[in-house]
């Protein structure tokens, strides 16, 4: 005799096999006390699981339990709902950071244009040479570079001093502290 | 904050308050007979809710929340078991945590069945944390293997052989304690 698998009887015993599996198995158990034993087993494992754990349910002081989970999920939410809203600030959208941002950002791009644009002079070497008729001056509140008739100003924030530095080579150097913040910024300036 | 916005308040904390008490202690005991103690199950179980109810506006259909909400439980306590790793033992005070109350149960019956329980315990640890929750809804929960399925996200056929790998390893690990 063809005895079933251990999985069919276990899946017999809980009623898990379709209709045809069963009435199969059915039949088979009729004449094998062997696998039929061993379906007992199965059941009666089930039965034993089933009671020991719903039979440990119901719990001492149940009401206390409840009040405190209740409590501890609404503080759960409501810490959920500050980290959300810390997270949102934080994500703000892309356009609002670019706003915030400009003032700072667009001076800088404008200068590292000038600057990119006077580098590519097609004479120029890594070796700093006097570009003939070119003058950088300082203006106390300024460093301007002219040639010929064009021109370009460097501001510096009024108030705190700024000390000026030019040398031999042609270059004029800025140095500042910002009062505020005790930020130090030195502008270099060269002609190349 | 205006009055209706503290009227919305109101009606949503009602809700919660609500959709909590109607539900905390079917989550919780399901997820007490996978996790075998009080204090992680209190734990997980909050971890539950507040996941719902942070999902809430995903909650369409509040016919269907209890199903949701087994889903989330499952899948919570099924994670949980996974980072403990099966062969962790339970910490030592989750053994002297609130017991299950056993009102007409006399000391020795007490000693017999807290006994058994821990016996139990130990097969169930043998299990992975799939074939462990499997078997918990289908032979203890009685759910139908479909819904099984469902909580667990994966096919009938998967279920039918988590439930059987389950309960060959429950009766190889009870013939074993008895030779």
């Amino acid at each position: 005799m063809k005895h079933p698998g251990e999985i069919r009887l276990t899946l017999y015993a809980g009623g898990e096999l379709g209709w045809w599996e069963q009435f199969a198995l059915t039949r088979h158990l009729h004449r094998c006390p062997a696998c039929r034993r061993r379906v007992e087993m199965y059941r009666n494992d089930r039965k034993v699981i089933s009671e020991a754990l719903t039979g440990s349910d119901e719990f001492a002081d149940w009401e206390r339990l409840a009040a405190e989970m209740t409590a501890n999920i609404h503080l759960g939410l409501a810490a959920g709902e500050c980290v959300e809203q810390a997270r949102a600030e934080r994500t703000r959208p892309r356009w609002q950071r670019a706003i915030i941002l400009a003032p700072i950002v667009l001076p800088v791009l404008v200068l590292a244009v000038v600057l990119l644009r006077m580098g590519q002079n097609p004479t120029a070497t890594g070796k700093m040479d006097w570009v003939e008729g070119t003058l950088i001056e300082t203006t106390g509140g300024s460093i301007e570079w002219r040639q010929g008739t064009a021109g370009l100003s460097l501001q510096i924030p009024p108030g705190g001093a700024v000390t000026y530095l030019v040398n031999a080579r042609g270059e004029v150097r800025a140095r500042y502290v910002d009062e505020e913040t005790g930020q130090v910024t030195i502008h270099n300036v060269y002609a190349q | 904050m205006t009055k209706a916005g503290a009227s919305e308040v109101g009606d949503l904390m009602d809700w919660q308050n609500r959709f909590i008490s109607e539900n905390l202690r079917s989550v919780f005991r399901t997820i007490y007979r996978i996790v075998g103690n009080v204090v992680d199950a209190q734990d997980l179980t909050q971890e539950t809710f507040i996941k719902a109810l942070q999902r809430e506006a995903q909650l369409k259909d509040s016919a269907k929340a209890a199903q949701w909400l087994g889903r989330i439980a499952t899948n919570t306590a099924i994670d949980f078991l996974r980072r403990r790793g099966r062969w962790e033992p339970l910490p030592l005070e989750a053994m002297v945590e609130p017991q299950p109350e056993e009102p007409q149960a006399s000391p020795e019956q007490m000693v017999l069945n807290a006994e058994l329980r821990s016996y139990l315990a130990d097969g169930l640890r043998l299990l992975t944390a799939r074939e462990r929750v499997a078997l918990i809804l289908r032979d203890v929960e009685g759910l139908p293997a479909e819904e099984v399925a469902r909580r667990l996200g994966c096919s009938k056929a998967t279920v039918r052989s988590h439930i059987a790998n389950a309960r060959i390893k429950f009766r190889r690990y009870m013939e074993g304690r008895r030779r």
